[in-house]
């Protein structure tokens, strides 16, 4: 096994193109994740009217967006539960298995925001109240998705090693780390609906960037202790 | 060796329940809480202020010395006490017609025990704007040095709940220093691989979340009586909560493992993960966002000028007592622990 700077980012690469490969060719999983996405976005046209007020749009919009990125993160590390983990083990540099799986995990959330917030103005339309901070609306949802994503990578990665109920476990164990987050992302799309001056709001992106790079960190740096357990 | 181990276990005892006893015997310092009416017009006015804490007055005691001024923005209104006791004063006062606000705020001077304040202790409906009549003014009080004994401080809102410092603060000061005890036990875990440091993790994260459980209990009791409400949506509080959760996820995640033997390993990855979260929920994020609770300005706990003498005299003792207590509980979970294990692997 190779480490060193070079041959790390050499491996992360591999490993998120053969995630890529993999999911594209075993398509449904994607599918199965958009289908969760877009039907959730569904039961939320039927249940709701249009012209929601803007904090019952956000509840809705962060509940489809939380429970399709569990759907889609939480099985990130199922693969490795398999006979096939042993043979990585030893041929794998960690690091850069975590990281190829962060930067696919990023780019799935990414795609599923993209998917979820199309899904909402297709059926639900922007709330009421004519605010065109669209691209704020954007920013809190990617922002939010990328701090999601880089906690719930880190708890997919401890749930696998469970050998019975490891994707329940996910859930139990991700929820209440993803509560932080949450509440930062919601408040963001919140203050981008209502028009909540810039000053008021520019300090939440920081706070999002730093914890999804700190938990991020954390991930790559303790990784390599559940992955040689 | 054992020696050591009798002094601090008793020791923590004895200041516990030197705690418990100074925590609820000693009185308050007196306070205003109440004024009646709520409502004056101009002219001549019966004034009643309620007190609460150590009485200021004896039953029936004269009425020399003490002084009742009332402010109304900068200028002060004269008043005539007509009755004191230990449960308020009773004044009459002439209210002016021109006043520059219509809130009245109360500051009652007894000869001994420092200014009793009352903010918007009363307001006054149909008075004019403009300064008041001279005949009226009050001149403002000497500065005297209180003589206050041995008294907590009186915080309007808070009042006799104050007590609950001694509580609140320091559960959350012995699970910071337990959950601690349990980071550095799984960072070594990580590096020795020794099933010794996973019990002590084990145990610390055990005892550390039944003192983070009792911190949000007399918490919760506390907003109950100060901010109307058993729980309220706010920076402090929701990390605090998550925390609970997180660590509660841990002993979740050992059970799920079982007789696994990598729980030691994947358990410790999981608590040094939640320990940088509780650092980061309960003492970075609070510090940057607006809270209802207090010290906010770049501390989440509680400012230094909320806290005098009398009051540290017993914080301080409350804080190892605390302390003591839950280091004891640390261990005696780590006996357990180590037994089970020596069971189990016999």
């Amino acid at each position: 096994m190779r480490t060193g700077f070079h041959s790390t980012m050499r491996t992360a690469g591999t490993v998120a193109a053969m995630e890529w490969r993999l999911e594209w060719r075993q398509g449904h999983q994607l599918a199965s994740v958009g289908l969760f996405a877009l039907s959730s976005v569904y039961v939320a046209f039927q249940a709701a009217s249009r012209d929601l007020p803007p904090d019952a749009w956000t509840a809705m919009l962060w509940l489809v967006y939380l429970f399709s990125g569990f759907t889609a993160v939480g099985r990130l590390f199922d693969r490795e539960r398999s006979d096939t983990r042993r043979y990585l083990q030893w041929t794998v540099d960690p690091l850069g298995l975590m990281l190829g799986k962060l930067a696919h995990a990023i780019l799935t959330t990414t795609g599923l925001s993209a998917i979820v917030l199309c899904g909402f103005l297709l059926f639900l339309g922007w709330p009421a109240g004519d605010s065109d901070r669209t691209g704020l609306v954007i920013l809190a949802t990617w922002l939010g998705g990328l701090s999601m994503t880089t906690t719930l990578v880190f708890v997919a990665a401890v749930a696998s090693q469970v050998k019975a109920g490891g994707s329940a476990l996910g859930a139990i164990l991700g929820l209440p780390l993803l509560i932080p987050q949450l509440i930062l992302a919601t408040r963001m799309t919140l203050g981008a609906l209502e028009d909540t001056p810039w000053p008021m709001l520019e300090e939440i992106p920081l706070f999002l960037m730093a914890l999804s790079a700190g938990t991020g960190v954390i991930a790559c740096i303790l990784f390599p202790y559940i992955w040689r357990a | 060796m054992s020696n050591w181990n009798i002094l601090w276990k008793f020791g923590g005892i004895l200041l516990l329940a030197y705690v418990i006893l100074r925590g609820f015997c000693t009185p308050l310092q007196p306070g205003l809480v109440e004024a009646t009416p709520d409502r004056l017009g101009p002219g001549p006015a019966t004034l009643e202020l309620m007190a609460v804490g150590r009485p200021f007055a004896e039953e029936g005691s004269s009425l020399e010395g003490y002084r009742l001024i009332l402010r109304s923005g900068t200028d002060l209104i004269t008043t005539n006490l007509t009755g004191v006791s230990p449960h308020g004063v009773q004044a009459e006062a002439t209210i002016p017609d021109r006043l520059p606000s219509p809130a009245l705020d109360a500051f009652l001077l007894p000869p001994s025990s420092g200014t009793l304040f009352l903010g918007n202790a009363f307001f006054v409906e149909g008075a004019a704007t403009g300064t008041i009549p001279v005949e009226l003014a009050s001149k403002a009080p000497d500065e005297t040095i209180p003589d206050l004994g041995f008294s907590f401080p009186f915080q309007p809102n808070i009042m006799e709940s104050i007590r609950n410092l001694l509580w609140h603060v320091p559960m959350w000061f012995a699970m910071f220093f337990v959950m601690g005890i349990g980071f550095v036990a799984s960072l070594m875990q990580l590096r020795t691989d020794a099933v010794n440091w996973d019990h002590r993790a084990e145990a610390a994260v055990r005892t550390g979340l039944v003192f983070g459980i009792l911190g949000l209990a007399t918490g919760s009791l506390w907003a109950r009586w100060t901010w109307g409400a058993w729980w309220v949506s706010d920076p402090q509080l929701n990390g605090a909560l998550v925390t609970v959760l997180l660590y509660t996820g841990y002993l979740i995640l050992r059970a799920a493992m079982g007789e696994d033997e990598r729980v030691g390993r994947i358990a410790a990855v999981y608590n040094v993960f939640a320990f940088v979260m509780l650092v980061i929920l309960l003492m970075v994020l609070p510090r940057y966002t607006d809270s209802l609770h207090p010290g906010k300005d770049g501390n989440p706990g509680f400012n230094s000028y909320d806290l005098d003498n009398s009051l540290r005299a017993v914080f301080y003792p409350a804080v190892i007592g605390w302390g003591a207590l839950c280091y004891w509980m640390y261990t005696l979970r780590l006996r357990i622990n180590r037994m089970e294990h020596r069971l189990l692997t016999q």
